[in-house]
This record gives C-alpha cells, structure tokens and sequence, in this order.
C-alpha cells in the first residue's frame, strides 16, 4: 500500500494511506490531507489512482506543487519521489513503484470508469494517438563497458568518412544494407544481411553468423574498405 | 491460392531472459498469407495454453474456410467476417477451458493478426501486442493497444512520454478468455511492395524503443529471417524482462486475388 509520510522541517507530522481513488491534498478540512498554511491553496493538488500508477496533479494552485524540486503540473509517481506544497513535504513510499522495471505478469483488468476521474467536472482532452512509447526508460542504450567503436573508411566510396557506431545497428553498404554491426553488452559484432559478397574481416570472408570485431580490425563490405577502431 | 511467391514471412518467440517459460505462441503460414501472435497470462503455465490455444484455433479455422473456397470477397467484408468469426470461436473455447478445469482458472491471452488477402491486409486484434508496418523507411503502429496505458494518454491522465515511468505497463484492457464476448478491433488497409509488417508481443516494445525497432527494419530489410532474429536479440540486449515474440512479413510482389484476362495480357490491375 502506497503512503506519504508528510513532514514539515525535517519533522513528521503524519503517516497517509493512497486508498481512495482521488485524494486530495489542500488548506479545505474536506481534504483527506489538510494543510493549514497560507502557503497552501484551498483545494491544492491531487493524487488520482488508475491501475498500478499514482498520478500527482496540481490543481492550478497559488504557489504550485514540487517533485524532487521541480514543479510539475501532472505527473507519474515513483517510490522516494518528495513532494513539496508550501513550506511541507510529503515523501511518496510505494515499494511497487520502482522507476526501473516492474515487470509484473500481465493482468486483465476492465477498463476504467472514467466519470470517476474528472477531475471538477472538468473535460480532459487526451492525446489520440496511436503510438505510445511503452519502452523503458533505459530500452534505448544497450548498457556497455567498453569504449566507443569507430569504423573509418580507408577505401572505396566510404574513404576518409568516420562512422561512430553509437546506436544498436550500424548499416554499411548499400542501402538495404549488406552488413550491419550491432553494439552489444559484450562488444561490437558485424553479420551478413543481404547481397552476393559476404563481408570480409581481416582478408578473411564471414558467414551467416555475427562476427566479434576487435580493435583495428579491417573489414570490406562490397567494394568499401574499413577500420574499426575502439575510441 | 499460395502466397509464397509474394510474401516473405518469418517468425521467433522467445522466453527472454528472466522469465522461465515462454507463454508466448506465433502461427505464421505463407501459403495462406496467415500470421497469428498471442501473449498468455495468467496462472501457472495457463498462459502458455491460452496462447497456443488461440494461435492454433484461429490458424485451424481460417486455414479449413480457406481449403473449402471462400471465394471473392462478399463486398470488402469477407476477411474481416472470418477474423472476426475465428476470434470469437477462439475466445469462447478459451473461456469454457478457463472456467472448466481448476488449473486453467483466470487464464487468457492477447492476439494480433494479420491475414493478406487480394492485395489487402486485415488486422484484428485485442489487447497490448501490436502491429506495425515499415512503409519507405518510416516506422508506423497500426494498432492501438487495449491496455490501462493507453487509456491514461487518451484520457490526458499523462502524457505519452510519461508512458515510460508508467507502472501500468502490465495491464491490459482486453484479453480472450476471460468473457464470454470479445470485442476486436479489425480494419483493413492496403498492402503495397515492400512493405514489412512486424507483429510483436509486448517483450519487444517493452524493451526496445520504436526507433530502434525502425532502425533494425531499415538496415536489416532484405533479410528478413535475420531482422526477427536481431530484434529479438536486441530485446534480451536490453534485459529481457519478459517473453519476446516477433513475426516479419515483407511484401515482395503484389498478390492480387485474380488476374483478369485483359489484365493479363495487358498488364493493368483488374
């Protein structure tokens, strides 16, 4: 169950369980946590619930809502995160919020009653699109130890250009790619994609299967002449 | 009719890295221009049967309408009638399982299929796995998920970036299975040479970003065994948090349903 510990200078003041589906959080005493300061609007923020995630919303308040010391208008909720109305903080503990991976087996839920998250009668136009980027935050960078790679062009079409092999695949060769190097957690690796002349590392032609590349190592792909090198 | 001389399809499934079984299933049939993906959920190793059951059903069904002759399309409805047929008999026998045998309790499953047809592709689909479709090197999603996520954007609750940090990731809107009627959602677009169509279970795009993905389709897009392979390898790069299925289908040729004599001969479309 998810909490905010409430302190003011350091000191606590109270212990609050998320339990409802809107809590709300202002200087009103109809509020589930009321603040009685100046500093605080009468109806300040709120803490809607929609499945697993807890959503901060501030409700256009005087002096504005703060988490980890930005301010913010609407935001996700993480476990740790500080948030601060006025002069008071109140630290969100949710041990099932981590901002990594969560990766909980996939549930079926119904799908929400949306009447009951209006906030003040208020219409909320979402964004209608397609495409949401579900991938984690840290999807996009293969987690690597090892320096950057290079390949320069020491021949052919490619020569004197420097490629720095810095996403996942690098395509070389036509378009449509005859080769592609992949940056992996273990190194850079180049694999044979289409076109009658496979690769060749060092004078030496690949297969079908990916091939480590190591530092300086000489690759040719078509009539293109190359270097990889680690920076 | 066979599509093979029209289409390349090739498919993978794979557990990923941190979970113990796959309850991913794919059925892919290039004679019938046939691809089915499903992600199962729910108890111990159920997912996994509520996977293969809708694969295998939805594959059966079309595949046995298809042997006795469907013929030309009733209008433009036919394709989306048999999908929307073949779901429904898969969700029904899914649900009698669930609800008939104790280990089978609370199973179900995502689906997203394609079926190529006379120049067209119809997709249906329910729940979170997805299709997208690489057009002249520009990555789209055809298919908007049936999950809490999603609704939260549409909602204006967050905003799509914000999907990111979002702990909803796992929850779906809409699974068979899990009621006796299952709402799917299927349209129809047209199919066009060198097209790729990418159906994938959430293992892919949980782990690795749509850039990437578009990325790999680009450079990888005249080896499309190696482009399902690559993507799966860049998913368990990423850590593997769950089960990975891909399915590639590129469109070599058109695959018109009948060629008129005029048309033969004077090599317009019929």
């Amino acid at each position: 169950m998810a909490k905010l510990v409430l302190s003011l200078n350091g000191s606590v003041l109270g212990n609050y369980f998320l339990e409802k589906e809107r809590f709300s959080i202002g200087r009103k005493p109809a509020c589930d946590i009321q603040i009685n300061d100046q500093g605080v609007s009468k109806e300040h923020a709120i803490i809607l619930t929609v499945g697993n995630d807890q959503i901060l919303e501030d409700l256009d308040s005087t002096n504005g809502t703060q988490i980890n010391g930005q301010g913010t208008k609407r935001q996700i909720l993480q476990n740790g995160d500080v948030i601060e109305v006025g002069r008071y903080r109140l630290k969100y503990v949710n041990q099932k919020a981590m901002p990594d991976m969560d990766f909980d087996k996939t549930l079926m839920i119904p799908a929400f009653d949306r009447t009951k998250l209006s906030v003040d009668g208020a219409e909320k136009t979402g964004e209608d699109t397609a495409s949401i980027s579900t991938a984690v935050a840290n999807a996009r960078n293969v987690k690597t130890v090892f320096p950057l790679g290079v390949v320069r062009g020491i021949g052919g079409t490619v020569m004197g250009r420097e490629i720095e092999l810095v996403r996942a695949i690098t395509p070389l060769g036509k378009p449509g790619g005859s080769a592609i190097i992949s940056r992996r957690p273990g190194g850079y690796y180049i694999t044979y994609v289409a076109g009658k002349k496979h690769p060749v590392v060092n004078g030496k032609s690949i297969g079908e299967a990916p091939v480590a590349l190591d530092n300086l190592d000489q690759i040719e792909v078509g009539s293109d002449k190359l270097q990889f090198y680690l920076k | 009719m066979k599509l093979k001389h029209a289409l390349t399809v090739s498919c993978a499934s794979d557990a990923g890295l941190v979970r113990n079984f796959n309850e991913d299933s794919v059925v892919a049939d290039d004679d019938f221009g046939l691809v089915v993906l499903a992600d199962g959920m729910g108890g111990y190793k159920a997912g996994d049967v509520a996977s293969g059951m809708a694969t295998m059903i939805i594959g059966n069904e079309l595949k046995e309408k298809f042997a006795k002759g469907v013929g030309k399309s009733n209008g433009v409805d036919l394709e989306t009638e048999l999908l929307r047929d073949a779901v429904t008999r898969a969700n029904q026998a899914i649900y009698h399982a669930a609800h008939n045998k104790s280990q089978f309790q609370g199973m179900g499953t995502t689906v997203v299929i394609t079926l190529f047809r006379d120049n067209v592709v119809t997709i249906a689909h329910a729940g979170d796995s997805r299709l997208y479709r690489l057009r002249e090197d520009k990555l789209q999603q055809l298919t908007t998920d049936h999950s809490l996520l999603q609704e939260q954007v549409q909602l204006g609750l967050i905003s799509a970036e914000d999907a990111r940090v979002s702990h909803n990731r796992n929850l779906v809107t809409r699974a068979l299975g899990v009621s006796q009627a299952i709402a799917v959602d299927i349209r129809q677009e047209r199919a066009l040479p060198g097209d790729i169509y990418l159906l994938c279970s959430d293992g892919l795009n949980d782990m690795v970003d749509d850039a990437d993905i578009e990325l790999a389709m680009v450079a990888i897009k005249e080896n499309i065994p190696l482009l399902v392979q690559q993507l799966v390898i860049m998913a368990n790069d990423n850590g593997g948090h769950d089960n990975i299925s891909v399915a590639a289908i590129k469109i070599e040729k058109p695959f018109p349903l009948r060629t008129s004599f005029f048309a033969r001969w004077f090599g317009a479309a019929a």
